[in-house]
């Protein structure tokens, strides 16, 4: 076997058992030398020359990168998944028919269209979404995703919150819990606009609050607008802003003499 | 005398258009074609040879093997390396000869050996034959030599043959399933043509790379290319057409309805008639795209001439979202879920659920003044462990979105719909007149700027009119001199 390739697995290994013992510190050191060892097979994406042991480089590559991913979520760094995930996909999309499919492939997609889920990149998220096959829409990582995206999409939230008991891969509790925050700011939004006012006990309720306190501390921080007075959630304030019945003038002078200069080119 | 020329051109292409097979031979026609080539590349029109190329169109479903061979032996001097590698890929056929020295006679036509139209025009002619006949080895490595070929080259005139030998070229991967394999040639040949200028070939190539991403999916490379590759005015209608149904389709991926939905119609608005697979696939994609945005297509364009079958699973879908019931809209997608994966549209019809509930959702709004939110539940058919508290939420952002006026009242549990204000108080209608002004205004002013003039003929009848006009003045100034004689004497 080949030396470089060897060290590279060796390190590797030291890597998977500073994971094993938790000691996250040790991993990362480990990670960016173990990457920039990678970068020096000739094998690996964009180049992917031929060579004797490429099968065997493009898998420990791909190894290496999937754990980096699952590390950046242990980590709760997003910047970094998102980078590790762009090192990866290149292994999940272009390898096809050299190594074979990994086990790990669908659980980290489906993590990877949740981060977008959880950051509002919608239009990504769909995306990503095309390039998977239709089999792969099967899969339960896979699948939650996409209702969670459904769910949200039709606002109903508590079919989200839900979801959260069922994760499908231990990893996912991390962007889970993000979504919830993000559940609450929408509920909380659609709250403002459906309802006169609520009870406080809905309310806390409705935001998945489990104390007064917390609920009062939420509404000073995020919506001060919002009046307590009487047991009850007042929103009325923010719907005070009533349609104003003013002629738009200055908009309706400029398409009439929009209108004008083009009548005048025609005739 | 180009004018004289002009004549002769058109007359025969006449000829070639109405006399068909028993009066003349193939072969002249292609020979003539090639005198049409001659005659582009030496006057550098580019018309004419695009014009050559829309004749070889119509002669395509006559080509035969001994044609395109005595077509090469003619266009292409023997010794040149093109004709040894073209002659090799077209099959030889026994008792051609006889055919080819009767029509050899009555053909007055020579031409100009070595010209680089003429040897291109050779490469694509024998692609599109090979592709006819479905050699598809042979062809592809008859298009790769021709784009080879075409690297060394930088010519104008070779622009609009070039861009068809690309078109041909990529088709062939397509249809062999290779097109992965080619991207980065497209990629090569695309920043060639753009050093070249060659607007067309820049035109046709974005749309073949475009194309290929689309073909696996890769819509985020495709729009990335898109934004980045140099716009200017079409020059190509088709080019344009096949251009905004692939950004329509994009954009309909990214969630940008509203442009996607333009950009859609209008590909299938300015499609020609004849392109009616392409004209289906954007009232497809325009239909989702606009259920998308909650409207309502129109019965007529189902009812669009032989589009109605193929529009037929879209019609019901369709049906199933203005009626916003999820149970039907659940079975119609089942029943044509062969079609809709066919076309690719699945994903977004899992989209569509939404507006189902929406379009639900308003309707119950505009009927009732109040409902317990069970009964919303019931009527959109939420099936869940908790419909109440679905139903709940649902309405709530439904509120939000401004897509029904109401307020929920949670104690009680019911939904109250607000009245709705009369649409001609608001600034409504003078909105959507607005826009159809613009409309009709924009239109006008396209189809100005789309008239053609043939060119020079400005110039030409400037110069008509200062001839009369020094011809006037030569007179003038003769009466005046006669004048001056007569007054000597």
């Amino acid at each position: 076997m080949d030396p470089k390739l060897t060290e590279v697995a060796q390190m590797f290994a030291r890597f998977k058992a500073a994971y094993a013992r938790n000691d996250l510190d040790a991993c990362v050191t480990l990670l960016s030398q173990l990457k920039v060892q990678l970068t020096k097979f000739p094998s690996l994406p964009p180049l992917f020359q031929q060579a004797p042991n490429s099968v065997e480089e493009l898998k420990l590559a791909r190894d290496i990168y999937e754990h980096a991913v699952v590390l950046s979520v242990k980590l709760e760094d997003q910047d970094a998944f998102e980078r590790d995930f762009c090192q990866l996909k290149p292994y999940y999309m272009d390898t096809c028919g050299i190594i074979p499919p990994s086990p790990e492939e669908y659980p980290i997609l489906g993590l990877n269209l949740l981060r977008l889920l959880v950051q509002n990149r919608i239009a990504e998220f769909h995306t990503e979404l095309e390039l998977l096959p239709v089999k792969a829409l099967e899969h339960p990582c896979i699948k939650h995703a996409v209702e969670l995206e459904q769910s949200f999409m039709e606002g109903a939230y508590n079919r989200v919150l839900s979801a959260r008991q069922a994760v499908p891969h231990e990893t996912y509790v991390y962007f889970m819990d993000l979504l919830a925050k993000t559940v609450r700011d929408e509920i909380a939004g659609c709250s403002e606009k459906g309802y006169d006012s609520l009870s406080i006990s809905d309310a806390k309720q409705m935001l998945m609050f489990s104390s007064d306190q917390e609920l009062n501390q939420y509404i000073t921080e995020e919506h001060p607008e919002w009046e307590i007075k009487n047991g009850s959630v007042f929103f009325q304030k923010a719907k005070e802003s009533q349609p104003c019945k003013e002629i738009p003038s200055l908009q309706l002078i400029n398409q009439t003499l929009s209108y004008a200069r083009e009548l005048e080119r025609i005739v | 005398m180009p004018e004289d020329v002009e004549m002769n051109d058109s007359a025969a292409t006449a000829a070639a258009a109405d006399a068909p097979a028993p009066a003349q031979s193939t072969l002249h026609h292609l020979k003539e074609i090639a005198s049409v080539i001659e005659a582009g590349s030496l006057s550098k029109e580019v018309r004419r040879i695009s014009r050559a190329f829309r004749l070889t169109i119509a002669l395509r479903r006559r080509l035969a093997a001994r044609d395109v061979a005595a077509f090469l032996a003619f266009a292409l001097p023997p010794s040149s390396e093109a004709f040894a590698r073209l002659a090799a890929l077209v099959p030889k056929e026994d008792g051609s000869e006889m055919d080819v020295d009767a029509a050899a006679p009555t053909a007055q036509v020579s031409i100009k050996h070595g010209l680089p139209e003429i040897e291109i025009y050779c490469y694509l002619l024998v692609l599109i034959f090979l592709i006819d006949n479905k050699k598809y080895d042979e062809a592809k490595t008859c298009a790769s030599a021709s784009i080879a070929r075409l690297k060394s080259l930088n010519r104008r005139t070779v622009d609009v043959l070039a861009s068809r030998l690309y078109s041909y070229y990529s088709d062939v991967h397509e249809l062999t399933n290779t097109l992965a394999e080619i991207r980065g040639t497209l990629l090569a040949l695309h920043r060639m043509a753009t050093l070249h200028h060659d607007e067309l070939g820049q035109e046709t190539l974005l749309n073949l790379l475009l194309r290929n991403y689309l073909h696996y999916n890769l819509y985020d490379q495709a729009e990335k290319l898109r934004s980045k590759a140099p716009r200017f005015e079409a020059h190509s209608n088709q080019q344009f057409c096949r251009y905004l149904f692939y950004l329509g389709k994009i954009r309909t991926i990214q969630l940008e309805y509203t442009d996607a939905k333009e950009s859609l119609l209008q590909a299938a608005r300015k499609a020609p008639t004849t392109a009616q697979g392409f004209r289906i696939q954007c009232n497809k994609w325009a239909i989702i795209v606009r259920l998308l945005l909650g409207e309502i297509p129109e019965r007529t364009v189902f009812m669009q001439k032989g589009m109605k079958e193929a529009l037929t699973p879209y019609f019901e879908l369709t049906n199933a979202v203005r009626v916003g019931d999820l149970e039907l809209f659940r079975s119609v997608a089942d029943k044509f879920s062969s079609t809709f994966s066919a076309d690719r549209t699945c994903n977004l019809i899992v989209r569509l659920r939404h507006n189902v509930i929406r379009t639900g959702l308003r309707n119950i709004s505009i009927s009732y003044s109040r409902i317990s939110l069970a009964d919303i539940a019931k009527k959109l058919r939420l099936d869940s462990e908790n419909p109440v508290a679905d139903a709940e939420s649902i309405v709530a952002k439904a509120i939000r979105d401004g897509a029904i006026d109401a307020t929920i009242d949670h104690a009680n549990g019911w939904m109250v719909s607000k009245e709705t204000g009369d649409v001609y108080s608001t600034n409504e209608p003078q909105i959507a007149f607005n826009s159809r002004i613009a409309f009709c205004l924009n239109m006008h002013n396209e189809a100005v700027k789309a008239l053609r003039f043939p060119p020079n003929s400005h110039k030409e009848k400037e110069s008509a009119e200062k001839r009369r006009e020094r011809l006037q003045q030569e007179e003038e100034l003769a009466k005046h001199m006669a004048e001056e004689d007569d007054d000597d004497f």
